[in-house]
């Protein structure tokens, strides 16, 4: 009796394994499921045998279902015309049935683990690679949680959701197929009978959970609520004491708790009677096969053995019936997650081409922009015709308010977006025609955010050259005047950094994120406001370093605080991105224009 | 916990009664069967006839039998329900009560997120082991039981199977669950892992290829997934043994049982019809059976759920109202006496500080990040208590206030703009909620915030986003102000409030403060100067302790430390 046969995996809550679903939820389903389903399918294409097998094993196993309540009828029937010579026998070939049965789940089990798991690993694999090439432009204009969740969510519940359901699926409509034809061979009017019980099962599942859904669904509004309260309110929890809220608070909460679990009471009392109606409808099922058995048995028509075989028949075929609805609700949302992932790998990756090398340009390239214009959303422009050149060696400030568009003169230049006319050269080459990755390697970033990896302080430093010695490391660190902190910290180099390097300070990140560019030996060096995450008294520590980086060197920075600005060669002041005034700090404030009133409202602590 | 279920106690009683009736149907039916077989077709007892009204009769029997225990199983389910549910509920509102009042110390040794988890999920958990345990787990015990004795009546010969079968499978289980069971916390770490190094690529994208080590970037990321999926592997395939090990226990007792009965029919000590009860109960004991081992990794989870519940329901509120009742007229000064404080466990942030902030005096609190600001203030309103020392409030330590009494006198703006998921006059109103609309826009036009209020396409029925995505950050700080504004209480504290404000709005926003709420204390804790320096005093904090105290003016001219950070804000020009 394969009563366990397919109480696999899923119920131990394994990520990866195939959820169970909830009857009373909405399935999801893709917009183009057969597009989706053969793109799906060349990912199983390499897998040609291992799913050959695992469909043979799917089929033995149904085979040995459908063949071992045959024979325990036989038994049955032996004792009971008393033929019990024949009993030994009879147990021997189900004892090998079983076996048999035994052997193809195993086998079916590993199959469907060792498929899902190398098409998993593939995928997302794939879809890392994917992403890690698209243009810096989609994943600024998408929710980086998204992203995760499809690389993450989706990918798994995709391929293993495939090799599994599909599986059952497989084996589900066999089991019916094989379990009615041997029914109908051994008395068909009692097959017919006990299928009708099947149409009570639809029917009943169909209604329960149309009648569920609407339930349902109000409790999951009002479950989203509650949490929404709960997380609002601890998480503001500072603000509700400040004002003394919390009584109302409480009552708030209150109402909606009692609101969620009257609508719950409600929701499962519907739920919870599935289980009941289905245990009524299998029982009615036993009760057709014991009473109409018993009658044709005493007829003659059938043996006594034939009425155990039913019996086991009818939960055999049931099963599938009940399941086949679900698993097909799974495949449906499977495919709507391999849609998303489809839609990501659909994604352009950047344009990284170029024929020319920096190295084949001057060691100290100029810089020029010309009549250069950009939208980040079409008819929004952020920079127009902006035109600016920078001498090899000069320090050029760029300031402004925020939204002015210092930030996208920066991200044209490491060719994180395309301008929509104009051009950027870089040594008099049009930065089109310089391969992005020769672009990028002769140009060092220091970000307001710090990028910094969980990894050592070693590691994070060699980021910008992984072939630098450790001496050359040092030496570089030491220059920049970062060496002494970063001895000061734990384990010195070796000092692991957790996520979002929040073991170490502010100041501490930058000055890594300052050393890392330093390393790097840029010719151009790109300073986007990285000091404004730190205090004054931490950034002057900053600067020391900063300076260092910025000697000898083409450099563009952008920067909010005086300091930083003062000493640029040349100071830009953008306004709406266009430049609105260009000059040194002296000549800009006698001007009296843009710069002077930006001054006045930013830097100046006390002019007043 | 148990006092939440006591309430609910009849319908926790009632839906194992009904459950009893429900199961107890289940297990008549093989030997109803057995009857229909022995008696109806084989005619055992009648030398061989059978009789078709046996058949019959006994049919109708199992038909109404099958309804009642339908309805019992349905009645079993409402009970269990609603007790559950109830139960859910108090517990919920209960843990969430004590929440409510713990304090900010609590809350942080707990943590915000485990917080919202335990009156969230965990209180789920809580809630559907109860419902499990009154009735599917009772269930199951029955079937269990009622199964075994069901088996053994017919011959006790079976019960044999039964006694080497059930251990068996039990040893199989337990072996199985406890070698895979470690395996999902290592699952657990490498799924972070590939989180991680994905999360980091994602953020952190620009530097990635800034230095263009995407290829780097894709190699590691195959070595996390590369782990990732080789544990996951492991556990299925572990797995994957234990499911045709279970099937073949299963079937090995079937077949004994069949074994047996069928020597024991040539004795005629059973019946052919005894035998085919015997291979039904059979199933359903052994899928009780393993229902139960299930049933005892739900639970599992589910006390861990209610232990970390009890933690919350149990931990008393640290800080309450005091003993004072005759509260001192509100005048608004403020005095710190030799206070020193540290969060808990760790070493004091603020050490033997003292000062006094008279009447309808501004003080400007300047310092580093760690200095101590923030933590200095918060003793006021008794967000913490003093590890040391006192603070008064209008001569009387805050310890002996009632909670509210103190609190409505002071009004906060925080470092963090904590806004709500509702319209901005709702925030905004959160400082007074019976303040009229002409109240309202005078609190947003002090805070500098009716411009862009009325920019707004519904203005003060804009809807803020959660956390206050929707807003800029110096939009969120001005509704904020506006908040704290609009309380009108005799100290005025603003904690780093206007960082993302420029100087012009700061200053703007001051000057409207000035008229509008004249004779308020108020304390305002910057980095810039510019935001103190028409402060009447101003303390400079550092490491702790106050290291200057005085206008701007004079600090100036005397404080090393204040030039110094002038120096640093201004590039030099410190002679402003």
């Amino acid at each position: 009796m394969a009563e366990m046969q397919k109480k696999s995996i899923s119920d131990y809550k394994l990520p990866g394994a195939r959820r169970p679903m909830n009857r009373g939820a909405e399935t999801e389903k893709a917009k183009d499921s057969k597009g989706t389903f053969m793109r799906m399918l060349r990912y199983f294409t390499c897998e040609k045998r291992a799913i050959c097998l695992l469909l043979l094993m799917v089929l033995l196993g149904v085979v040995c279902g459908i063949l071992a309540p045959r024979l325990q009828s036989s038994a049955i029937d032996a004792i009971t015309q008393r033929n019990f010579g024949q009993l030994p026998r009879l147990l021997c070939c189900m004892a090998i049935i079983y076996a048999v049965s035994c052997l193809a789940a195993y086998l079916q089990g590993r199959e469907s683990a060792l498929i899902s798991q190398r098409t998993v690993k593939q995928m997302r694999k794939d879809l890392f690679s994917h992403i890690i090439n698209l243009p810096v432009g989609y994943l600024d204009t998408h929710s980086h949680g998204d992203i995760m969740s499809r690389m993450t969510n989706d990918v798994e519940n995709v391929s293993t959701t495939i090799s599994q359901s599909l599986s059952s699926l497989f084996s589900g409509l066999l089991t019916v197929c094989g379990t009615v034809m041997m029914m109908f061979l051994l008395c068909p009017p009692l097959a017919a009978l006990s299928c009708s019980t099947v149409l009570f099962t639809v029917f009943a599942t169909k209604y329960l959970s149309a009648a569920m859904r609407k339930t349902y669904a109000k409790r999951q509004a009002l479950l989203g609520s509650l949490n929404g309260t709960v997380e609002e309110m601890v998480g503001g929890y500072r603000t509700v004491v400040a004002y003394e809220k919390e009584q109302l608070i409480i009552d708030d909460f209150t109402k909606i708790s009692d609101e969620l679990t009257g609508a719950g009471i409600r929701a499962e009392i519907l739920g919870g009677s599935m289980g009941p109606v289905m245990n009524l409808i299998n029982n009615t099922g036993f009760v057709i096969i014991a009473a109409f058995g018993g009658y044709f048995a005493f007829k003659g028509a059938i043996s006594v053995g034939i009425i155990s075989a039913f019996i086991v028949y009818a939960k055999q075929f049931g099963r599938p019936i009940d399941e086949i609805a679900q698993v097909w609700g799974q495949v449906q949302s499977a495919l709507a997650g391999a849609e998303r992932v489809f839609a990501v790998m659909n994604e352009a990756p950047e344009d990284k081409s170029g024929r020319k090398k920096i190295s084949d340009l001057p060691p100290q390239p100029d810089i020029s922009f010309a009549h250069v214009s950009f939208s980040y959303v079409p008819g929004q422009r952020v920079l127009t015709d902006f035109s600016l050149h920078v001498r090899p060696g000069q320090k050029i400030a760029l300031v402004g308010a925020t939204g002015s568009g210092k930030t996208t003169v920066v991200n044209l230049l490491m060719r994180f977006y395309r301008p929509d006319s104009g051009t950027i050269r870089v040594g008099g080459t049009d930065i089109m025609d310089i391969s992005s990755d020769s672009l990028r390697d002769a140009i060092a970033i220091v970000l307001q955010d710090t990028v910094l990896f969980a990894d050592t302080v070693r590691n994070n430093l060699k980021y910008a050259d992984p072939d630098i010695s450790d001496e050359e490391m040092i030496a570089c660190a030491r220059q920049c005047h970062v060496d002494s902190t970063i001895r000061r910290l734990e384990n010195g180099y070796d000092t692991l950094l957790s996520a979002d390097a929040s073991n170490i300070s502010r100041g501490q990140q930058q000055l890594l994120s300052i050393a890392r560019a330093f390393i790097s030996k840029p010719q151009i060096l790109i300073l986007d406001e990285a000091t404004s995450n730190v205090d004054t008294r931490t950034e002057r520590r900053i600067q020391d370093a900063m300076m260092r980086l910025m000697q000898d060197r083409t450099c563009l920075v952008i920067a909010h605080r005086l300091s930083t600005i003062r000493d640029a060669d040349l100071i830009v002041v953008l306004d709406h991105g266009a430049i609105a005034e260009t000059g040194t700090h002296e000549e800009l404030l006698q001007q009296n224009g843009k710069y002077h009133e930006l001054y006045m409202t930013q830097f100046a602590g006390q002019a007043t | 916990m148990l006092k939440h279920l006591r309430k609910y106690l009849l319908f926790a009683l009632l839906a194992p009664l009904f459950m009893l009736g429900e199961a107890g149907m289940d297990l008549l039916q093989p030997t109803l069967m057995s009857t229909i077989v022995d008696e109806g077709v084989l005619g055992l007892s009648n030398g061989g006839v059978g009789d078709p009204d046996i058949v019959l009769h006994t049919g109708i029997k199992m038909i109404l039998l099958i309804l009642a225990g339908a309805a019992c199983g349905i009645l079993s389910g409402v009970f269990a329900n609603i007790a559950a549910q109830n139960f859910g509920n108090d517990l919920r509102k209960d843990a969430f009560h004590h929440i409510m009042h713990f304090s900010l110390a609590q809350t942080d040794r707990f943590t915000t997120g485990s917080l919202i988890t335990r009156v969230t999920n965990d209180v789920t958990q809580v809630q559907n082991m109860v419902q499990m345990a009154i009735r599917g787990f009772v269930r199951t015990m029955i079937l269990l039981a009622g199964g075994m004795i069901c088996m053994m009546r017919l011959h006790l010969s079976f019960g044999a199977v039964l006694l080497i079968a059930m251990p068996l499978l039990l040893i199989t289980m337990f072996l199985f669950l406890s070698r895979v069971t470690p395996n999902f916390s290592v699952l657990q770490k490498r799924l972070d892992d590939v989180n991680n190094v994905m999360q980091e690529n994602v953020a952190g994208n620009r530097v990635v290829k800034a230095y263009i080590r995407e290829a780097y970037e894709t190699e590691r990321f195959s070595a996390a997934n590369e782990k990732l999926v080789s544990t996951q592997l492991q556990i299925l395939l572990l797995l994957n043994y234990m499911t045709p090990i279970m099937n073949i226990l299963m079937n090995l007792s079937l077949l004994a049982v069949i074994y047996i009965g069928g020597l024991n029919a040539q004795r005629f000590a059973v019946s052919p019809g005894h035998v085919m009860a015997a291979v039904t109960y059979l199933t359903q004991i052994l899928n009780a059976l393993m229902r139960m081992g299930m049933m005892f990794q739900n639970i599992s989870r589910g006390m861990a759920s209610a232990k970390r519940l009890r933690e919350v329901i149990h931990t008393v509120a640290e800080i309450t109202d005091g003993p004072r009742t005759d509260i001192p007229l509100s005048g608004g000064s403020i005095e710190f006496r030799d206070v020193s404080f540290g969060y808990a466990g760790r070493e004091n942030i603020l050490n033997h500080i003292s000062f006094t902030v008279h009447p309808g005096e501004t003080i400007g609190i300047l310092g580093m990040t760690g200095s101590g600001k923030s933590s200095l203030i918060q003793l006021i309103p008794r967000f913490y208590d003093v590890t040391e020392g006192a603070v008064l409030v209008d001569g009387v330590d805050v310890r002996d206030y009632p909670l509210a009494a103190l609190r409505s006198r002071i009004a906060v703006a925080l470092q963090k703009s904590e806004l709500f998921h509702r319209s901005i006059r709702e925030n905004i109103a959160w400082g007074d909620p019976s303040a009229d609309e002409d109240a309202l826009w005078q609190a947003a036009r002090t805070a500098q915030a009716e411009e862009f209020i009325t920019a707004k396409a519904d203005g003060m029925d804009t809807i803020v986003a959660q956390s206050g995505h929707s807003l800029s950050g110096g939009q969120k700080q001005r509704l904020a102000i506006a908040r704290a504004v609009l309380k009108n209480a005799e100290i005025l504290i603003f904690d780093d409030s206007t960082s993302a404000l420029d100087l012009k709005t700061e200053s703007s926003l001051y000057k409207a403060l000035h008229t509008a709420y004249s004779g308020q204390t108020r304390i305002i804790v910057a980095q810039r100067i510019a935001s103190v320096k028409d402060a009447d005093r101003i303390l400079v904090l550092e490491d702790g302790a106050i290291a200057a105290c005085g206008s701007h003016e004079e600090l100036l001219a005397a404080s090393p430390i204040y030039q110094d950070i002038c120096r640093s804000q201004t590039g030099g020009a410190a002679n402003g």
